[in-house]
């Protein structure tokens, strides 16, 4: 039995913007689950539809077998750590980590001494008797964690608890809220718009887009096998290379832009529903890791590679690798409301510009501004896409 | 030239500070060195002469045994009058400004708007429907005809509402429901305590207003032995030969004895200030920076 299932939860609010339609998801015990998609997507919503914070309009909550709708959220049996952290301001680390003890009626002594265990996990017993005021960022980020960890709730809700911590603090607590969940092993949901905390984070991932899920599994599943040109574009930083092409006639040559690739026949046999794309559109997604300057030792034959042309506009060293944004004369495709930090792009619809893409590339790698480089990719790591459903085509 | 205009402005903004300072200062100075004159020397001495302790005792002594110590008495109305009007006023205001704040109802912001309109209303306007409805239900003499009124106070409930409304963010009062509060717990442990400025704040205003207010009591309270500090004084002052030479022969009361009981009525105001004052402050910032 899953200690949460959601089964078809809507909200709809009174102005009758409908935040989340339909939403199923099973967390399973001790897994950590992961929403992730732009702001306004629905994600927070859904994660305080489970908290108790906001009505379900209609579907089915259930904790533990057990129907939630109109259950409290104080006897849900849930912890939640909020983005802004929510500590009370007049309470010290110390109260405000008992306080959902307190409210038990647990008694003073063991309250202390689940209090203490708490601050010592999260290294926060020296700061025990400080208010909130006078802790950094990333201690009251702990103190926020350590007031879910100390009920042992069924199961944590966290909306975005790393967004208010600058780079490297964010980075840290990645990786050290990560070992919390799986150290107590408790049903997890996470929310956030930050497409690095999904990947390396979660269990699973379920993609959201303007109220629905558009896709969920394991990151690496949801990074190779994206379903559609959102969660293609939306995984992955920098952002897939998502170009518009034509096929020609028995789908064996790619027209990009002015550019002729010629398939080898193994991506028709790979992908054989290509053929009904012949003498049609179709938008062709090329991971930025996946491309290499021509010439480039990768260990595979050149006659299994293909090649196309662009300029480089920019080269970004990054010590480990080395950034190198191209443009084609084909178009660029963008899925709608790709980029996180964009609420308006939801309702903008593609756009579709001068072909920009990025390539992610060695560090020994010679490329300058200005140059006119071929690049290589291997056609097996070819994503298609249907341009008008925004589909991805997976056989 | 520039260092000349900017002595000239300096000077002049010193002279302009300087003239208003001594407009209000002389007589609060004035005030504090009356008792410990006598009446004599208050006309015909230098204002800031000092006078001498055995003139403030005997001022202090006419003036609180005077009529069986009727200034302790009125001392004793205002307090009772003025807290017991307090404590319903912060016992109303403080919730239903959280309410307003963060719970939806039907007529919500109806009430808002009403709570507004009966700020800025003048208190005076109501005495006269106040006092027909005292006298209805037969409380008109009686203390609670002056406290129930005093207790309406919607400028506590408007602070506490932008109080609320700006510097308590819902996350927290989520934070606490899921920690196990119900609604009273909310407000009892979290909302409540967050509070303590603002309660410092209403308590404050409403103090200055319910111990100054002179034409509520006035009207409502027909007895002397009720009478709050300043209606007693007003009758005092009209009673004095100092101000009214005509009928006020025979009451020992002077200037100096004025100035004590002016004195004594002031107190009050400065002590609540004092304690009220950090509280006061951070009241007043609530809100302009965000935790």
């Amino acid at each position: 039995m899953a200690p949460v299932s959601l089964e078809k939860l809507t909200k709809v609010y009174p102005n009758g913007f409908e935040a989340v339609h339909e939403f199923n998801l099973e967390v399973a015990d001790g897994e950590f689950m992961i929403l992730v998609g732009p702001s306004g997507c629905g994600k927070t919503t859904a994660m305080r539809m489970v908290a108790g914070l906001e009505e379900i309009t209609s579907g089915v909550l259930r904790i533990n077998g057990e129907v939630m709708n109109d259950v409290s959220p104080r006897d849900r049996d849930i912890a939640m750590v909020f983005q802004n952290y929510a500590l009370y301001p007049h309470m010290t680390v110390g109260e405000n980590i008992g306080f959902a003890l307190k409210m038990k009626h647990t008694p003073k002594a063991e309250i202390e001494k689940k209090v203490r265990e708490t601050t010592e996990i999260l290294g926060l017993t020296e700061w025990i008797d400080r208010k909130p005021g006078q802790l950094s960022g990333g201690q009251r980020q702990r103190v926020a964690m350590g007031r879910a960890i100390v009920r042992e709730p069924k199961v944590f809700l966290m909306d975005e608890p790393l967004s208010n911590l600058d780079a490297k603090l964010r980075v840290q607590m990645r990786a050290e809220v990560a070992r919390i969940q799986r150290r107590l092993g408790v049903a997890t949901i996470y929310v956030t718009h930050d497409q690095v905390e999904a990947m390396t984070m979660g269990d699973r991932v379920a993609v959201m887009r303007a109220g629905l899920v558009l896709q969920c599994d394991k990151p690496q599943t949801i990074y190779d096998h994206p379903l559609n040109l959102f969660v293609a574009g939306f995984m992955g930083s920098p952002s897939m290379n998502l170009f518009e092409a034509r096929l020609s006639e028995g789908s064996t040559t790619l027209f990009l832009g002015t550019q002729r690739i010629v398939l080898p026949p193994t991506v028709l046999t790979a992908k054989p529903s290509l053929a009904q794309f012949a003498n049609r559109d179709v938008v062709v997604g090329i991971r930025p890791e996946s491309l290499a300057v021509a010439g480039t030792a990768t260990g595979e034959r050149p006659e299994d590679l293909i090649f196309f042309e662009g300029d480089v506009d920019l080269v970004e060293a990054l010590g480990s690798e080395i950034l190198v944004h191209f443009s084609t004369d084909a178009l660029r495709v963008e899925a709608e409301g790709m980029y996180s930090d964009d609420a308006e792009g939801l309702n903008a619809g593609s756009i579709t510009q001068r072909g920009e893409g990025v390539a992610r590339v060695s560090p020994e790698t010679q490329v300058v501004i200005g140059e006119h480089v071929r690049l290589q990719v291997n056609p097996k790591r070819l994503f298609f896409f249907d341009p008008t459903s925004g589909l991805a085509l997976t056989e | 030239m520039r260092l000349f205009n900017r002595i000239w402005s300096r000077t002049a903004s010193y002279i302009i500070l300087l003239a208003f300072t001594a407009f209000f200062v002389v007589p609060v100075i004035w005030l504090l060195f009356a008792p410990f004159k006598t009446d004599h020397n208050l006309v015909f001495q230098n204002p800031f002469a000092l006078g001498s302790l055995g003139n403030l005792f005997h001022a202090a002594h006419v003036m609180f045994t005077f009529e069986d110590y009727a200034l302790l008495n009125w001392l004793k109305n205002s307090a009772i009058y003025s807290f017991g009007g307090i404590v319903i006023a912060l016992i109303c205001s403080i919730p239903a400004g959280y309410g307003l704040a963060h719970t939806q109802f039907i007529g919500r912001r109806t009430l808002l708007g009403v709570t507004l309109f009966v700020m800025i209303m003048p208190a005076t306007a109501l005495v006269l429907p106040l006092f027909l409805e005292a006298n209805a239900v037969h409380a008109v003499g009686t203390p609670l005809a002056v406290i129930l009124p005093f207790s309406f106070f919607p400028f506590g409930v408007y602070l506490a509402y932008i109080f609320y409304s700006s510097s308590v963010p819902k996350d927290l009062l989520a934070a606490a429901r899921i920690d196990g509060c119900n609604e009273w717990d909310v407000f009892r442990r979290i909302a409540l305590p967050l509070a303590r400025p603002i309660i410092a704040l209403v308590t404050f205003f409403a103090f200055v207003a319910n111990w100054n207010n002179f034409f509520l009591p006035f009207v409502m309270l027909p007895n002397s032995t009720n009478y709050p500090l300043p209606i007693g004084l007003q009758d005092l002052l009209s009673a004095t030969p100092a101000f009214n030479p005509g009928q006020g022969g025979q009451v020992p009361i002077y200037r100096p004895e004025l100035a004590i009981a002016t004195i004594v009525a002031m107190a009050p105001v400065m002590i609540v200030f004092l304690f009220a004052q950090r509280s006061l402050v951070s009241g007043l910032l609530a809100g302009a920076t965000k935790e």
